[in-house]
């Protein structure tokens, strides 16, 4: 089996894009944000990561990327009999890459043909099989979230920074507001998710009930 | 711009958005690769970058990161590889429209995993389409490959 390290080094390339705007980050003070309206901006960050152009590339153990969402007519696994294994990459069977290419810039064009496999400036792959999204529930997203354990040991500043540094890569979380073809994009905006993780976080990384 | 297929430096004046499909059969006279669907979802058009298949129709010339390998530098007549002789021995082809990119996915199959089972293949091969439906062929095929490859 070809070592998963060339894959990686083989695709960060340089990226320099001027195209589509980034988001700033802008912390609120420790306790500024109510518990309220923390509770109401992470309503508006479950709507993000539960929409498809995030959750139908965080699933679960099984490994297999979804196709789900108004592009897709009815819910179902990835065609094509496609696994993404426990390398989450494919690189046990097909790497994503084989279709999904890697760019070496992401601009408002690189993903301008409907149905051919969307792209980013960064290898496609499902995210780690700890951030399970996809079929659950707002309070399950918010545990998750919340968990250093399995948030890649993050606190709320953390994670907004993952979300402007994955942007600045031109990777999947540009992408999910830019996502080309037929594509409906994540709701809101990147600006206005990074702003209330913020918020959220900023008031305590309240949690709802279900 | 510069890229190197089969070994050989080539240079083309073309815009950075050209796929590699259209470089390779309309500048260069490569015919090996063909135009399937044009959207990675039937896989005619697999080549090797740097030894990983490549829906060659979804690569930008501009975003090309290594050398090229087309059926054509797979191997030759006198020289056949593994998989290409196989496909010989089973008669694999019917209209042989999408056996160029078969062969090249199942090159690469065989690069990472030198004994696949039937699931193995059936994970890897499901890209490639074959609208004659010759899939029972490629997969025999496939392992007689890799018997081959496990003796060499």
């Amino acid at each position: 089996m070809r070592s998963f390290a060339l894959l990686l080094t083989l695709s960060f390339a340089t990226v320099a894009f001027a195209e589509i705007e980034n988001a700033v980050i802008d912390v609120p003070e420790e306790g500024s944000v109510t518990t309220e309206e923390g509770l109401a901006a992470f309503q508006r960050v479950y709507e993000v990561v539960s929409h498809p152009r995030c959750s139908n590339c965080h699933t679960g153990a099984d490994n297999l990327p979804m196709w789900s969402g108004p592009s897709f007519g009815q819910t179902r696994p990835h065609g094509m009999n496609i696994n993404a294994g426990e390398s989450r990459m494919g690189v046990e069977t097909l790497v994503c890459s084989t279709c999904h290419i890697t760019l070496q810039e992401f601009t408002e064009d690189s993903n301008a043909i409907a149905h051919a496999p969307p792209m980013t400036a960064l290898p496609w792959q499902l995210a780690p099989v700890e951030f399970e999204w996809f079929g659950r529930s707002a309070a399950e997203v918010c545990a998750q979230l919340s968990d250093p354990e399995r948030n890649g040991g993050r606190d709320w500043v953390g994670l907004a920074e993952h979300l402007v540094d994955d942007a600045g890569h031109g990777g999947f979380v540009l992408w999910g507001w830019n996502p080309g073809g037929t594509r409906e994009p994540a709701p809101y905006s990147l600006q206005q998710h990074v702003d209330d993780v913020l918020a959220w976080g900023a008031a305590g990384s309240p949690c709802p009930d279900e | 711009m510069r890229l190197t297929v089969n070994g050989t430096e080539h240079e083309v004046d073309v815009e950075p958005d050209m796929p590699l499909l259209w470089v390779l059969r309309d500048e260069l006279n490569i015919t090996g690769p063909k135009y399937g669907c044009g959207i990675a979802q039937c896989g005619a058009c697999t080549v090797h970058v740097d030894g990983f298949a490549v829906r060659s129709c979804q690569l930008a010339i501009g975003d090309l990161v290594g050398e090229v390998t087309t059926i054509e530098g797979l191997g030759t007549p006198d020289n056949l590889h593994a998989v290409q002789q196989a496909w010989i021995e089973h008669q694999v082809a019917q209209c042989g429209y999408c056996q160029s990119g078969q062969i090249m996915q199942a090159a690469d199959l065989l690069a990472a995993n030198p004994q696949p089972s039937d699931a193995d293949i059936d994970a890897v091969m499901g890209g490639n389409l074959c609208r004659c439906g010759t899939y029972p062929r490629i997969r025999a095929a496939i392992h007689s490959a890799a018997a081959r490859l496990q003796e060499a």
